[in-house]
């Protein structure tokens, strides 16, 4: 006979009471008993991050805990970015720049980065690259490579920010000169982001480039 | 693959914990799970019961007192990482926390669910060995202090009785003149080390060594002291002449096993590498020794 124990999640927001088995992992609960496949498991052995969720605002990985221990906890998973305060229309910043910087070919880790990536703008509005690095470590991609998946938190930081001062000024970016500039301006037709600075955000290059053109930090 | 079914049990002080501990035959204790939830998963751990301790009020400290930093048995490696005191004070500690697995893990992990693990390639257990520090038990007949030293047995085993749980890790707090480092290295993030050494110098006033203690990592059977290497610094000023020495002593004192990471040679040479490292960075952070630049 199995023995369940009834426990309460506030999962984005919504509370749900589910009976759960003490063995119960939390992602298989999140999964299964919640219907919430976007928290995938990846490795099945505490490696590779993609069942990362934040449990009261803190990236762990569920597939380490049992349900259990998440019991009365706040969690967030994937599936609440988009309802966001920060989140537009359609996608949350960190969201949108996977999508516009190639942040993921099969996907498969990208719940698990956004939610890293997610813990980590919520404490850090500005990482610097080694920061991000840091933040995503606990995540395994095996397609894209890192590069771009940092650029994507790069651009969600940027976003994030240019929306925090259009929030303060009623709605509308203000450039370094007293021009206000939309966020519609600040993308170029193809939605791309650009810098302004000559064959530096718009084209393809290497990152030396970019720091020698835009005097950036190197490594 | 799933645990096995077991029972869990969350006792909400210390005393329901060890007095589960006594009643309960085949039982584990759950602390930050990292270790222990993939054991249970993977059946290399199947009790019967699962006693879970995260609902203990007031275990997951971090403070001096006394004379000592204390560490509660819930203080997660997070916890250590952010931690200003540490930051100040504890160089070893400072450079250890960060190593520790990945972001994700060291939020849920302990300090001290780490040092009952006693896997000899964990961190945690050179560094309370570098610092002479003690585990603090909980038992059915009360509180007992067990020396770091007295306390790692063989892989995953130790001198911690069946009915007793750790409530605390202690390390003294720093004398004058005192630094300590950790160094460490591993092939990509998340891994265990494949060889580690934690320093801690304590200068007398004339700037010689008072005190050396130097705790290994992944190279014996458990974390262990370099006593040799120890033995020749005390006495001595710091120095590279001097810390290459030691670092040749910890390195014939070490007993690494050649594996997937490297053939037993490679690991003895990284202690050896390792070793001058952290007592340079030990010596620095001391207070009297300025690091030469590196050529």
């Amino acid at each position: 006979m199995t023995d369940t124990r009834e426990i309460t999640l506030t999962v984005n927001g919504t509370e749900h009471t589910i009976d759960v088995e003490p063995r119960q992992l939390l992602v298989h609960a999140i999964r299964e008993e919640l219907d919430l496949t976007g928290t995938h498991i990846g490795c099945d052995t505490g490696n590779c991050g993609a069942c990362t969720v934040l449990k009261d605002g803190e990236p762990i990985k569920s597939c380490l805990m049992f349900a259990t221990q998440a019991d009365g906890s706040e969690l967030m998973t994937v599936e609440g970015m988009e309802d966001l305060p920060e989140a537009g229309e359609d996608l949350h910043p960190l969201q949108e720049g996977f999508r516009e910087e190639h942040g993921l070919q099969c996907g498969y880790c990208t719940p698990g980065m956004l939610m890293s990536g997610k813990a980590l703008l919520d404490e850090n509005p500005d990482p610097s690259e080694e920061e991000i690095r840091e933040a995503i470590s606990g995540n395994l991609c095996r397609c894209t490579g890192y590069q771009n998946i940092v650029r994507s938190i790069e651009y969600a930081a940027e976003e994030l920010e240019a929306g925090e001062i259009a929030a303060a000024d009623g709605g509308v970016v203000t450039d370094a000169d007293g021009s206000t500039i939309t966020p519609a301006e600040m993308t170029d037709a193809d939605g791309e982001f650009d810098c302004g600075v000559e064959n530096c955000c718009g084209g393809p290059m290497t990152d030396r480039d970019h720091d020698s053109i835009a005097g950036g930090e190197s490594e | 693959m799933k645990a096995a079914q077991f029972e869990t049990h969350e006792p909400d002080t210390v005393e329901e914990a060890v007095s589960l501990l006594e009643s309960l035959d085949d039982r584990a204790i759950l602390a930050g799970g990292q270790s222990m939830v993939p054991m249970l998963r993977f059946r290399l751990a199947v009790p019967e019961t699962v006693i879970d301790i995260n609902c203990i009020d007031g275990l997951d400290y971090l403070e001096e007192e006394d004379g000592w930093l204390r560490i509660g048995a819930l203080t997660r490696h997070a916890d250590v990482e952010e931690s200003a005191l540490i930051d100040e004070r504890y160089g070893s500690f400072a450079d250890t926390a960060p190593l520790v697995a990945d972001p994700q893990i060291r939020n849920r992990g302990t300090v001290a669910g780490a040092i009952a693990q006693a896997d000899p390639k964990g961190d945690w257990g050179s560094v309370v060995l570098a610092h002479e520090g003690e585990v603090v038990a909980q038992g059915p007949d009360g509180e007992r202090v067990i020396p770091a030293e007295d306390f790692f047995l063989l892989p995953y085993d130790t001198t911690l009785d069946e009915n007793e749980l750790i409530t605390e890790i202690r390390v003294p707090t720093p004398a004058p003149r005192e630094g300590s480092a950790y160094h460490k290295l591993k092939r990509k993030v998340g891994d265990y080390a494949m060889a580690g050494s934690a320093a801690r110098l304590v200068l007398d006033e004339d700037g010689r060594i008072e005190n050396a203690a130097i705790g290994l990592t992944a190279v014996d059977i458990t974390n262990v002291r370099a006593t040799d290497a120890e033995d020749h610094l005390e006495g001595e000023r710091p120095g590279s002449e001097v810390f290459k020495r030691a670092g040749e002593l910890a390195a014939e004192q070490s007993n690494p096993e050649s594996d997937e990471h490297g053939d037993a040679g490679y690991k003895e040479r990284m202690v050896n590498v390792l070793t001058q490292r952290a007592l340079g960075d030990a010596a620095e952070r001391a207070g009297l020794v300025k690091r030469r630049v590196s050529q």
